[in-house]
């Protein structure tokens, strides 16, 4: 039960930081393809 | 843990916290800022907006601070299950609008606004309808997101509420108002950025200074027996249910999406629109169990305020850096949905009303920019007001939740069936807002006949929500079972019962009637069946731009223009 609640709240900080690194690599690749292409971010 | 009072930082600390946060953000915007902006990139971008800035934008946009406060109510509330019935369905109207969106894009892959691909299909009176549902969302999300700003100001220090709304109102429109929806994507990545690393420290700090795990399973003793249930049925029908109505209607009510689904990139509107909604469900999710541990330890809320509970707990068991993060968070989150209501009210101001309504085919792009900009002064202005004297919206929220629900079938049924007309689109709003008042308010005696006929009603508009949202993945045959299997669930199960929640009933209907008057009035016309591909050519951009590196030869001005119809 313990360990059962320790997931249930600690999963969502934990995808949390999934979707934060996923977005993170993203805009990277989002702001070198638009380098290349000469033209703006946004 | 029961703190008689908040952590409370000096005048100099919070001004010199709101400064560096919107000081920053403005110095931001600085980088992309042009002398001579352009009409199309201040409403969309160049349509063209990557995976990353797309879905860090829209999970920026659709967390607002009402999302943390409420969440956590929810949990508090609702108990072990409470802060999924907040979270899910709100990240569920992310999900459940991209289909849609994908065939809005297809239909005019140039559209600003929701709004001009109606004006196209339909004209004027349908259009207008849907631009007023969406300025009333924006002006009220505006007022709501002012009103927390100015509230966590005067509980964590002793500036008073309507100097922390003033700050908020002012801070967010300096750095919107000259680049307009860029700025706002922009800032969204800085703003998300923030948001979720605080969120990931701020979760498991305050789970392990209560005492972690086993405390929390311990407190599950403080419970009643539906808050210890995952599956309460209390909490679904008083928090899952009625949010799971409104999923759809949030999303087609709310042009911030529509404003984005035309400014991704066209082949990144799934993953963008996927990633927001794992993102925004795991930080909302997230915070909400705030709620979970404050009411597994007993903790009351301060005042019998239930916004207080995250800020208590922060307070009571993190050090002060952790309740400036907390401030951070708070005010990013809000200035984040804030600006984002901003773009979507000049962009509507600029294409819907002045750009088809006023210049009707000969706008000028550069008069389009000061609408743009007047309309973030004057809802700023607004928005401000109507916080700082806290004025009661109830009645308004009320009237756009239904106008919302109202919609949905219209404004889908249109880009999907060539016979819907604007006659029918028109009048099936009109009359379902009618019995949505009727209903809400009780007008008709919901006892007798009168509460079935009502009841009938809403399970056609149960129907139609499930039916829309199976189509929406699966496609029209799909749609159409599992709508008619809903339809008859709620016959059996809906009747009889349902006119004990009004509000829900109230909601069902304006769904329920706005799809049969729309039908029946489609069915029975004999206008002619539109023809989709004169959308694409109808709507267009207002200004004439460079050549792509990929996209052929440059429009000329007044070839754009003359698209405008």
């Amino acid at each position: 039960m313990t360990t059962l609640f320790a997931f249930y709240v600690l999963i969502w900080p934990a995808l949390t930081l999934g979707v934060l690194a996923l977005i993170c690599r993203a805009v990277w690749r989002d702001r070198r393809k638009a380098r290349e292409e000469h033209r703006e971010l946004v | 843990m029961n703190s008689e009072t908040l952590y409370q930082f000096s005048t100099l600390t919070v001004i010199l916290l709101l400064l560096a946060f919107y000081g920053g953000t403005y110095l931001m915007t600085l980088g992309i800022r042009k002398k001579n902006e352009d009409a199309d990139a201040y409403m969309v971008s160049n349509h063209r907006i990557g995976f990353g800035m797309g879905a860090a934008s829209m999970t920026a946009t659709w967390i607002w601070a009402a999302s943390f406060y409420a969440a956590a109510t929810s949990g508090y509330t609702y108990g072990v299950s409470g802060p999924i019935h907040y979270g899910l369905w709100g990240a569920l109207m992310i999900l459940f609008i991209y289909p849609f969106g994908r065939r809005f894009r297809k239909l005019a892959p140039n559209a600003h606004t929701l709004g001009e691909l109606i004006h196209a299909r339909h004209g004027s009176s349908s259009q207008l309808i849907l631009a007023l549902s969406n300025v009333l969302g924006s002006v009220i999300s505006l007022m709501v997101n002012f009103t927390a700003a100015g509230a966590l100001v005067s509980v964590l220090s002793p500036l008073s509420f309507q100097a922390g709304v003033i700050i908020a109102g002012v801070g967010v429109l300096f750095y919107t108002l000259w680049s307009g929806f860029r700025a706002s994507v922009l800032t969204d990545f800085a703003q998300l950025v923030a948001l979720m690393a605080i969120a990931i420290v701020i979760i498991p700090a305050v789970f392990f200074a209560m005492g972690g795990p086993s405390e929390l399973v311990a407190g599950l003793d403080n419970l009643t027996a539906e808050q210890a249930n995952f599956f309460s049925s209390e909490a679904i029908l008083q928090q899952g249910a009625p949010f799971f109505v409104a999923v759809l209607a949030y999303a087609i009510g709310n042009q911030t999406i529509s404003q984005r689904l035309f400014a991704v990139n066209e082949d990144h509107i799934k993953p963008t629109f996927l990633t927001a909604t794992v993102g925004y469900g795991a930080i909302v999710i997230g915070l909400g169990m705030i709620g979970l541990m404050a009411l597994t330890l007993g903790v009351q809320p301060l005042d019998g305020n239930m916004n207080n509970l995250i800020p208590q707990m922060v307070s009571g068991y993190l050090p002060p850096v952790f309740i400036a993060l907390f401030f951070i968070l708070v005010i990013g989150s809000l200035s984040s949905t804030a600006d984002s209501d901003l773009s979507a009210l000049s962009a509507i101001m600029m294409a819907d009303v002045y750009g088809k309504n006023i210049a009707r085919g000969k706008a000028d792009p550069k008069r389009m920019l000061l609408v743009g900009r007047l309309t973030m002064i004057t809802a700023t202005m607004v928005g401000i007001v109507f916080a700082s004297f806290s004025l009661d919206i109830l009645v308004m929220l009320v009237f756009v939740g239904a106008l919302w629900g109202a919609i949905v079938f219209p404004v889908i049924a249109s880009c999907f069936w060539n016979r819907v007309t604007n006659a029918a689109f028109t009048t099936s709003v009109l009359v379902a807002m009618v019995l949505f008042c009727a209903a809400r308010f009780e007008l008709v005696d919901l006892a007798g006949p009168g509460g079935l006929f009502f009841e009938l009603l809403a399970s056609i508009g149960g129907g139609v929500i499930i039916g829309l949202m199976v189509f929406g993945f699966l496609g029209r045959t799909a749609g159409f079972i599992a709508g008619t299997l809903a339809l008859i669930a709620m016959l059996i199960f809906a009747t009889g019962f349902l006119r004990d929640y009004t509000v829900l009933l109230a909601s069902l209907t304006a769904y329920g009637t706005s799809t049969l008057v729309c039908v029946v009035m489609s069915l029975t016309s004999r206008q002619e069946n539109f023809d989709f591909a004169t959308i694409g050519d109808r709507v267009g951009d207002y200004d004439s731009h460079e050549a792509e590196p990929d996209a052929g030869e440059a429009i000329p001005a007044s070839a754009g223009l003359a698209a405008q119809r």
